[in-house]
């Protein structure tokens, strides 16, 4: 069951209610491409909500819409029930995106990258953003890595430290695309327990856009199946054990098949 | 029309770019390092390649005024050419390329990568504007560094020009002559005039290179469209800028 | 490296580029860096047409110093000269703008002065004359233009009135003869006095006209025709009795007359006779217009001398030549 109690700020131990994210009607095209078609979901405060899906279904675009990166067709996203492509209200809940790549900034060291987000909004003085930064970093076992260029890290070390940057946000929304792609299993399974860690931690509302099962199983909530633009499941994790759909049973248990492959069946 | 309505495009997404770092100039103070790192890499850096190749074209500009001049007896005007052409035209328009070439590539690709790499929307998702900590302190720094790298290739140049009038036989003008042939037709009005060419044709370099490489759309594949694209889009302004400022300033 | 490094070096990259300008500007802007030695003398103009900072000042020629700068003051153009040192400029010496080419360059040029005028001191004010330009020779082409112009106009205008108060010229002449008519009467009367002095042969004129020797002359040649007519009647009886001789077909003439054919020619001949003395009659042809025409009058009488040598010779050239020529001339 998703948890109600109010977020922790990571920092401060000061509490925040967790913020509550719902998608009304949301649609989204590029051109005549429709990629989003009516969704509408809540996610609940302080839970972790893995959104699920095949490449190409749109979950990375859903989320870019919660930080304004993409304007809705139709529809809106709502943040505790303000509009999320309202700058303001962007600017008053904090939201923390872990990029698929990490994004970070290349030409800062991995403390520049963290302190970035602190130095220019002018949250703090120099010693007590290093304080900050040296704490997050801490958090995810990264404290050697504050003197590198993100050049000089593993894949893994990337993600850990994309998610530091995001926790040094103060985040009451923390938003992961893909955290577990491109990773060996151990390090997936890392990633997906400091998720749960975070979550448990600081009670951080938690989207997570993936199709690592394990990682849906494990450590949400509840789990939302996005196949073609639409919302084809919602629900526990528990409810994805006998899928009904047959398309959906394919998807999540897919049974490697070589006297009749996929790939011949499928459109050009 | 597709390519009309691209260039409306272009031009409507440059000045928008620029009113949004416009919007910033508050925040300079607190971004100097940024401006420091720019100012050293827009100018500093650039400083070698700017001072030989306005010697050089000094010394050519010198070397074929004599040959030309030779057969009427106008060399001791080689002075004054090539001061007036290296500062009214040569100077500002040369050093305009090479920032082009060096500075206005390596913007487009370090802007274009970060943007293909999402570190740009990142940028967006902390509420920092890239306009703000990305455009601005690149913009401040062409404005001051361009006149710098503008005066110091007119200097250059004319020194090179002196050299080749003193040392080159069928030219023969002592340095004295050269300089003061230069001095005669010249004032410090016409140096001004190309400083303002220079500081134009630089601070739109960097508008339409940022600009460019924060619109760049794709794959790691579209980081070298864009250069090319940058600067391509950049020497075709230049020129056509050039005749512009040339007759507005005339 | 680090970060006050590169502050330092892009600090000295610009500081190196202000200096740079500074000293451009020192040197083309003539500041005080570079300035060359001498002194200053003011020349002022009404206007000082091209010259500009920089445009040689030559004295007799030879270059002396530049312009250092123009200005307005005093209600006038002034050009400040940077004189060369050593170079004396006598202070009643013109200075002058005069113009190297047809198109453009200019410059200041001062005459030597005489050569016991004191020299004239830094910042001094030398003496100028305003001398023609092209521009100004071509206005002044363009003045002379106008003013033919208007000439031509106003000659029309005089002539024809235009309604003006006086009138036009032939209105004034108009006037001229009505308000003189008293003057002019009397102008006639002398000119008939002086054509009646005439008559009388007072006056060379007159006495050319009234010549009494020439009418006694005249009158000579008169006898000289009446002695002649005379003689053509021996002449013409003569003539009869040789007529007569033809009547009775006496000799070769007889043969003539008497013989049909040679009437017929003698016919011929005599009506040709006639269309000519008809056509001289008329004045046709050239010998005509010598009887005919009334200015051969004149000529006539003017010859009348030499026609009275030609009677005095009349034995040589024929009587009958001489009479038609004096009958002629008389009537």
């Amino acid at each position: 069951m998703p948890s109600c109690s109010p977020t922790r700020n990571p920092f401060t131990a000061e509490e925040t209610p967790a913020v509550a994210v719902s998608f009304e009607g949301l649609s989204k095209s590029f051109g005549d491409h429709v990629v989003l078609k009516d969704i509408t979901f809540n996610v609940e405060p302080g839970e972790i909500f893995v959104l699920m899906g095949p490449s190409g279904s749109g979950k990375s675009v859903l989320l870019k819409h919660i930080v304004g990166l993409e304007a809705p067709t139709s529809g809106r996203v709502l943040l505790d029930g303000h509009d999320a492509a309202d700058e303001e209200v962007r600017a008053q809940i904090r939201i923390g995106l872990v990029f698929q790549a990490g994004a970070l900034f290349n030409s800062l060291t991995v403390y520049d990258n963290l302190a970035l987000y602190l130095r220019e909004h002018r949250l703090s003085t120099e010693p007590k953003i290093r304080e900050k930064v040296m704490h997050a970093l801490k958090i995810l076992s990264l404290e050697n890595t504050a003197a590198k260029f993100p050049s000089e890290l593993s894949g893994g070390m990337k993600k850990r430290v994309a998610i530091a940057r995001a926790l040094v946000m103060e985040p009451q929304l923390l938003l992961y695309d893909e955290p577990t792609s491109e990773l060996d299993p151990v390090m997936s399974a890392t990633i997906s327990e400091i998720i749960a860690a975070l979550k448990d931690e600081y009670h951080v509302t938690s989207i997570v856009v993936s199709h690592d099962r394990d990682l849906a199983r494990s450590i949400a909530d509840r789990v939302g199946i996005l196949m073609d633009g639409k919302l084809m499941h919602l629900g526990p994790p528990s409810t994805l054990q006998n899928p009904s759909d047959p398309r959906l049973k394919d998807f999540l248990n897919p049974k490697i098949d070589l006297k009749n492959p996929r790939f011949k069946k499928l459109e050009t | 029309m597709k390519q009309l309505t691209a260039i409306l495009e272009g031009i409507g997404s440059t000045l928008q770019l620029l009113a949004r770092s416009a919007a910033h100039v508050g925040t300079l103070p607190r971004q100097r390092a940024r401006f420091i790192e720019q100012c050293y890499l827009i100018g500093y850096t650039t400083l070698p390649i700017v001072a030989i190749l306005s010697f050089f074209i000094g010394s050519v500009l010198a070397l074929q005024a004599g040959y030309s001049m030779q057969n009427f007896g106008a060399k001791q005007f080689i002075g004054s050419l090539v001061g007036l052409s290296l500062a009214r035209e040569l100077g500002p328009v040369m050093v305009a390329i090479l920032v082009a070439g060096r500075v206005g590539s390596a913007i487009a690709a370090e802007l274009a990568s970060m943007k293909v790499y999402q570190e740009v929307d990142a940028l967006e998702t902390m509420n920092i504007p890239p306009a703000r900590i990305l455009v601005l302190p690149r913009l401040a720094a062409i404005l001051f560094m361009m006149p710098v790298l503008a005066i110091i290739a007119d200097l250059v140049g004319w020194f090179g020009g002196a050299l080749v009038s003193n040392y080159v036989n069928f030219i023969g003008i002592d340095s004295e002559a050269y300089f003061a042939a230069l001095r005669r037709y010249m004032h410090f009005k016409d140096v001004m005039n190309g400083l303002i060419k220079a500081e134009i044709f630089g601070f739109v370099v960097v508008l339409v290179c940022c600009n460019i490489g924060l619109n760049t759309r794709g794959g790691p594949r579209e980081i070298g469209a864009s250069v090319t694209r940058a600067v391509v889009t950049s020497l075709i302004l230049i020129l056509v800028l050039d005749y512009f400022v040339t007759k507005a300033l005339l | 490296m680090n970060n006050a490094q590169q502050t330092a070096r892009v600090g000295l990259f610009f500081l190196l580029g202000l200096a740079l300008t500074w000293v451009t500007w020192e040197t083309l802007s003539g500041g005080k860096l570079f300035r060359e030695k001498g002194y200053n003398l003011i020349a002022g103009f009404d206007s000082i047409k091209e010259v500009k900072t920089g445009d040689e000042v030559r004295m007799a020629g030879v270059k002396i110093g530049s312009v250092e700068t123009t200005r307005l003051a005093h209600g006038r153009a002034e050009a400040v000269l940077r004189i060369d040192t050593g170079i004396v400029v006598k202070s009643d010496a013109t200075a002058t703008i005069a113009m190297a080419g047809l198109i453009g360059t200019n410059y200041i040029s001062i005459d030597l002065g005489s050569a016991n005028a004191p020299a004239l001191a830094d910042n001094a004010e030398i003496r100028t004359r305003v001398t023609p330009d092209i521009n100004t020779i071509m206005a002044e082409l363009g003045n002379l233009g106008q003013k033919l112009e208007g000439a031509l106009g106003s000659f029309g205008a005089a002539m024809n009135g235009d309604g003006k108060p006086g009138g036009g010229l032939f209105q004034k002449l108009d006037r001229l003869v009505t308000d003189n008519s008293e003057k002019i009467n009397t102008t006639l009367t002398n000119l008939q006095e002086v054509s009646a002095k005439l008559n009388r042969g007072e006056g060379t004129l007159g006495k050319l006209i009234n010549d009494p020797s020439l009418h006694d002359q005249l009158l000579a040649t008169v006898g000289d025709i009446r002695t002649a007519a005379s003689d053509a009647k021996t002449f013409m009886a003569n003539a009869s009795s040789i007529v007569d001789q033809v009547k009775s077909g006496k000799g070769p003439l007889g043969t003539l007359v008497y013989d049909d054919k040679a009437a017929a020619d003698l016919k011929s001949t005599v009506a040709n006779l006639k269309s000519v003395s008809d056509k001289l009659a008329s004045g046709q042809g050239t010998l005509g217009k010598l009887i005919n025409d009334d200015t051969m009058y004149n000529s006539a009488q003017a010859t009348l001398k030499k026609a009275d040598r030609a009677l005095d010779g009349l034995g040589d050239s024929g009587p009958i030549t001489a009479v038609g020529i004096v009958a002629n001339s008389l009537f």
